[in-house]
């Protein structure tokens, strides 16, 4: 059982028309295993993790989560793909983090995170307000539970974003991006939360554009370029020698990046 | 100069903007010398005028057959409305569906109904008995369960209900498919994503937010829909319309019946109005005021 990978990805495709967005990309994740997906904008990195949530379906190969297949079955000997309510269910056991932070701003900061707890999970009121007063002081957001998500800054709606998610207590944290949307001064309080939840032994799969943060938390990075795999392996052996060109340019692009921003700061 | 001589010297003048007096604008004084001219015109003809017959108006604005025909108007905006929505909902899922064929049809029966004037629509309800003179239901091509006859059916109630709906109903359509389309697809994602079914996360999520879209232009529908409802009484319908037209035909009070029918529909439009006012506040929670985004 514990050999399973927590995440298994075998060769999966998903193509836009004539654009292949993901062109055979295979990933496990092991249990406790932080993986940050790196590499340049339109490399396949956020279809990537939206595949696995099935958000959008892929073309070919196939994904599981602990050993099961994801949004399809076997029927004698055929394959034929989950009706919505299954895939439903096995969305449950993941939880997502978007780059827009997507909150519900028709509800309050409480009951964005309360409500999947009770209408999908099927818990009391009064357990799932428990969870999400707990949940609420680990993202340091206590006094802000009766506001409504407008009224809060864009890092203080991702912590919350992030709460929402863990609140049914996910095998697997999909992070797409989590602070590309934010003002630079409000990253750290939203890294503050993805590393904590790292210590923890949270099984995580984070797209990210922050390096440096990625090379702290992480256990292993992918690195994508053109819808596929181009590297993978621990932190420490990708960075040290930037094996293949695409990679080191990559890197030095970041470096770059970096550069001017703190330029700026 | 006075300025060049206070830069040459840096020294500037007392001045207070407090002080300064309104700039005079001629169109206004114009524009608002022309409303009060037609006020007064307006206010004479209408106080000097016998033919209005104002002790007509009042002997009959509370009469029970005029309240009656008002009640059966708002009773069969209600109904249409009610079963206009629902429906509306429908198509707009519908057009807005994966599988081609339903989108087509539900396209077809908008483009049909919302292109017919209602008045016909009406006219052909009721007429329904000469091109089918009785309704059945069963299995298509097998055993029929029920059988009516047309005439006992389509009675000038059920016409009106169902051709005002029909109508209502494609117009809903589009307003509530403006609606879904203006919530964030990101939204449907994330509920999604928690593992909402599909029904929760439109009920919960996408339609919530869309309401905000939908409600101003319900609002007008609801209000055109009441003033549709005038035309039934040419089915015989006993509507607002019609019971004033009863007395008319009688008296040949013709002016002084209209007016008793207008004043009704415009209290009723005036309070829907209102309505619609606080429901758009109450939907808007958690927005930026639209007001205030519009002044700014």
């Amino acid at each position: 059982m514990t050999d399973v990978p927590v995440l298994s990805v075998r060769n999966i495709r998903r193509s836009f028309g004539e654009h292949a967005a993901l062109d055979g990309v295979s990933l496990d994740v092991a249990q406790g295993e932080v993986v940050a997906v790196i590499g340049p904008s339109g490399s396949g990195k956020s279809t990537l993790v939206r595949c696995v949530h099935q958000l959008e379906p892929i073309d070919s190969g196939a994904m599981y989560l602990d050993g099961e297949l994801l949004g399809f079955e076997h029927a004698g000997n055929r394959l034929r793909p989950l009706p919505p309510k299954r895939v439903a269910q096995q969305r449950r056991r993941m939880g997502m983090v978007f780059q827009q932070f997507q909150l519900f701003p028709h509800w309050t900061v409480a009951r964005n995170i309360t409500e999947a707890q009770v209408r999908v999970h099927g818990r009391s009121r009064e357990q799932a307000g428990e969870r999400t007063a707990e949940l609420l002081g680990k993202v340091g957001l206590t006094d802000k539970a009766e506001a409504h998500p407008r009224q809060l800054s864009g890092g203080q709606q991702q912590r919350v974003a992030i709460a929402r998610a863990l609140a049914t207590r996910p095998r697997v944290m999909l992070l797409d991006e989590p602070t590309s949307a934010l003002d630079p001064e409000l990253v750290d309080e939203v890294l503050a939360v993805v590393r904590d939840l790292a210590a923890a032994g949270l099984t995580m799969v984070i797209v990210t554009h922050e390096i440096s943060f990625a090379m702290e938390v992480a256990d292993r990075f992918v690195f994508m370029d053109q819808g596929r795999i181009v590297e993978q392996g621990p932190v420490a052996d990708v960075l040290a020698d930037g094996r293949s060109d695409r990679l080191r340019a990559f890197l030095s692009r970041y470096a770059q990046t970096r550069d001017t921003r703190s330029a700026h700061v | 100069m006075t300025a060049t001589a206070a830069a040459a010297t840096g020294e500037l003048p007392d001045v207070d903007v407090a002080t300064a007096r309104h700039r005079f604008r001629p169109w206004r004084w114009l524009s608002g010398a022309v409303i009060a001219v037609l006020t007064f015109q307006v206010a004479w003809f209408v106080t000097h005028n016998d033919r209005f017959e104002w002790p007509v108006v009042a002997e009959y604005l509370f009469d029970p057959n005029v309240l009656a025909g008002l009640g059966m108007s708002v009773l069969l905006t209600v109904l249409a409305m009610l079963a206009g929505s629902a429906l509306g909902v429908l198509l707009a899922l519908g057009r807005l569906a994966d599988f081609g064929p339903v989108r087509w049809a539900c396209g077809l029966y908008i483009g049909l109904f919302r292109g017919i004037p209602p008045l016909v629509q009406l006219l052909f309800w009721f007429n329904l008995a000469y091109l089918l003179p009785r309704l059945s239901f069963g299995v298509p091509f097998g055993p029929t369960l029920g059988s009516w006859s047309t005439n006992d059916l389509i009675t000038p109630l059920t016409a009106a209900l169902i051709g005002l709906t029909l109508h209502e109903a494609a117009y809903m359509a589009e307003i509530v498919r403006a609606g879904i389309l203006s919530v964030d697809p990101g939204q449907r994602d994330a509920a999604m994503a928690m593992g909402f079914t599909g029904g929760q996360t439109f009920f919960r999520v996408v339609l919530p937010q869309a309401m905000r879209v939908i409600i101003p232009p319900t609002g007008s529908q609801f209000i055109s829909l009441l003033k549709g409802t005038s035309l039934v009484s040419v089915i015989a319908m006993t509507d607002l319309l019609h019971a004033v037209q009863t007395v008319y035909n009688q008296t040949y009070q013709i002016v002084p019946m209209l007016i008793v029918a207008c004043f009704w529909y415009l209290v009723v439009v005036t309070a829907l109005s209102f309505a619609q006012s606080r429901l758009e506040r109450r939907f808007g929670r958690g927005q930026r005021s639209s007001r205030g985004e519009w002044l700014a």
